[in-house]
């Protein structure tokens, strides 16, 4: 295994035998240990739970193989458009939830960053980034509140000054869903994301506003022709790195949609929850087949995010 | 450099519409993310419940705060969610320094290998109902010690803190071999020190992501004495499960107050680490 190297300076190192290196690293592998073991317990073990996608699975005595069975029910079953229609969901959701908060992010971080006032910039930072610590829990608390049909709800007194017959009850009306998901989105996640765009416009070269300026470029014309496309990389990137985890959708959907919106609302993940634990007979095995199939179209999104990673910026995401 | 400043974007002396435009734009966004906030404080120190927005409370009470406090429970939720924070990112911290520290050292053997067997993780997993019936089998299924457990091994985090371990020069590590230090005695006396910054970042995000949880709690845990503070809070305001000795107060009160106690302890800190929140993200985004 000696294997030669030669170093910067011309001279030759002589590997030491694996056998040797491997002991001399027997501390490292040691402090790895608690990883290995916790990775395995919590990561890979489940994995080798999705055989239960081909069994009619039995909490107690032995489960019975049963082949595409339950992948057969999911496509083409009893139950098959509710699945789709939260497959469908799930990457509607994901995706223009993704394109709108990106575009407003972007949108927001010029706007801070044309800010000269650097008082009024930091505190409007501060505030912009607040939302981002609330969990989905408190968010939707709040919202619930805020738009509520009830006397104490705020926009629909004021919207429909106070004429409770017109009152939308906007987390369970049908058309207003969607909308007012993207808007909650919009308002918890905006400011955050500003902060990997701002990094980016920091880096930008200032002898390029200043070439601008004795070119006699205006103001739009430095965001139209430098500020934009500076950001152009950081942008695709966002995009990709986000995309490969549009399957994931599941806290913020579930602490805001309820049975009236299940069609416009409900995704894979949300799914397979009801499924599963809101069942008096779960499916253990169906369940598994869902979240097999969740994990292989997000397996396959995050394989085509790297490559596209690959191919624009020079390095993968994983 | 003075003039080169004056160059960039915005720092330019002249006043423009731009600049006007630019200061309507923040006062909407500044209004767009208080307002809501702002709302549910006020309310919560109001009396009754009123649909208008107020930047003061027209009856003054405290009464839904003291309500809180003396609901036991909502007690017992709230030393947990503590508790489970902060070991949680103890123990995120430990398994992250320690993998990302083994994972930048180039004279280990199979690190490649190590890496890989992380990542994949990151590409594929078993899913909810697998995950369940693990849980179930090592007895973390009814337990708030799952929130623990399950965020305290956190990849992505490993691989932020393994990119900061990076940027340490390679010298100090070789320095400190030479004088015979063992990995344990570098990870204590030079990776750490030096890493005071990252451990400050990450250690938010794993105090964040344990704090603010709420679908681990509602898939895994039944037992009353094992939920989290928010699973408990949003029970109460979206589901009615409000506290019976409640009914001294409005029930607007009593929820504003409830939302406000959720958030409070980040509100609290958030001004004095905002720096680290920052600095966590790009240290995920800047380096390769």
């Amino acid at each position: 295994m000696a294997k030669e190297k030669v170093s910067k300076s011309g001279f030759k190192i002589r590997k030491k035998p694996l056998g040797l290196r491997i002991w001399n690293a027997r501390g490292y592998y040691l402090m790895f240990l608690p990883v290995l073991i916790f990775v395995l317990i919590f990561y890979y073990w489940p994995m080798l739970g999705v055989r239960f996608a081909f069994f009619d699975y039995k909490p107690v005595g032995v489960s019975k193989f049963v082949g595409f069975k339950n992948f057969d029910k999911m496509f083409n079953g009893i139950g098959a458009k509710n699945f789709w229609t939260s497959f469908t969901n799930t990457l509607v959701l994901s995706t223009v939830k993704l394109v709108i908060t990106t575009l407003a992010s972007v949108i927001v971080s010029v706007f801070i960053f044309e800010m000269g006032n650097m008082i009024v910039k930091k505190v409007l930072q501060t505030v912009i980034y607040l939302p981002h610590f609330m969990s989905w829990a408190v968010v939707a608390s709040i919202f619930s509140l805020f738009l509520s049909p009830s006397a104490t709800g705020m926009v629909n007194n004021m919207v429909f000054n106070g004429d409770t017959s017109k009152f939308i009850y906007f987390l369970a009306d049908k058309s207003w869903w969607r909308p007012i998901f993207y808007l909650i989105n919009l308002w918890k996640e905006t400011g955050w994301g500003t902060i990997i765009f701002l990094a980016t416009l920091s880096g930008i070269n200032p002898e390029l506003y200043e070439a601008a300026d004795i070119d006699g470029a205006t103001r739009m014309q430095k965001i139209r022709y430098v500020t934009i496309p500076a950001l152009m990389n950081t942008i695709i990137t966002v995009l990709i790195l986000n995309l490969a985890k549009v399957m994931n959708m599941f806290e913020s959907v579930f602490v805001l949609y309820n049975p009236n919106v299940y069609e416009q609302s409900d995704v894979i993940s949300t799914y397979i929850y009801r499924q599963t634990f809101a069942n008096a007979l779960p499916n253990y095995g169906y369940s598994t087949a869902v979240g097999l199939f969740k994990s292989l179209v997000g397996c396959v999104l995050v394989l085509i995010c790297n490559w596209l990673s690959k191919r624009t910026r020079g390095r993968g995401i994983i | 450099m003075a003039k080169d400043m004056s160059a960039v974007a915005g720092r330019k002396r002249k006043f423009q519409l731009f600049d006007l435009v630019n200061y309507l734009v923040f006062i909407f966004l500044g209004l767009a993310i208080l307002v809501p906030i702002w709302k549910v404080l006020v309310d919560s120190f109001n009396a009754v419940g009123v649909y208008q927005f107020r930047l003061w409370p027209n009856r003054f009470t405290v009464d839904g705060y003291r309500t809180i406090i003396e609901t036991q429970a909502l007690y017992r939720p709230f030393i947990n969610s503590v508790v489970t924070t902060l070991l949680g990112t103890l123990l995120g911290l430990v398994l992250a320094t320690l993998g990302g520290y083994v994972l930048v050292k180039t004279d280990v053997p199979g690190r490649g290998a190590l890496a890989y067997f992380l990542l994949f993780t990151m590409i594929f997993s078993g899913g909810m109902i697998p995950e369940y019936l693990v849980m179930k089998k090592i007895g973390l299924v009814d337990s708030m010690w799952i929130l623990v457990f399950k965020h305290g091994m956190n990849v992505y985090n490993l691989v932020l803190m393994k990119n900061f371990f990076e940027g340490i020069p390679e010298s100090l590590y070789e320095a400190a071999e030479i004088d015979g230090c063992s990995p344990m005695g570098i990870f204590f006396k030079i990776v750490l020190p030096l890493s005071k910054a990252a451990l400050a970042s990450i250690g938010l995000m794993f105090a964040v992501t344990i704090w603010n949880d709420y679908s681990t709690v509602k898939i895994y845990i039944m037992n009353p004495n094992q939920v989290n503070f928010q699973y408990k809070l949003r029970n109460m305001v979206m589901d009615g499960d409000t506290p019976t000795t409640a009914y001294k107060v409005s029930q607007s009160t009593l929820f504003n107050a409830g939302i406000i106690s959720a958030i409070l302890p980040f509100m609290l800190l958030y001004p004095f680490l905002q720096k680290y929140f920052v600095q966590g993200v790009n240290i995920g985004a800047v380096k390769e």
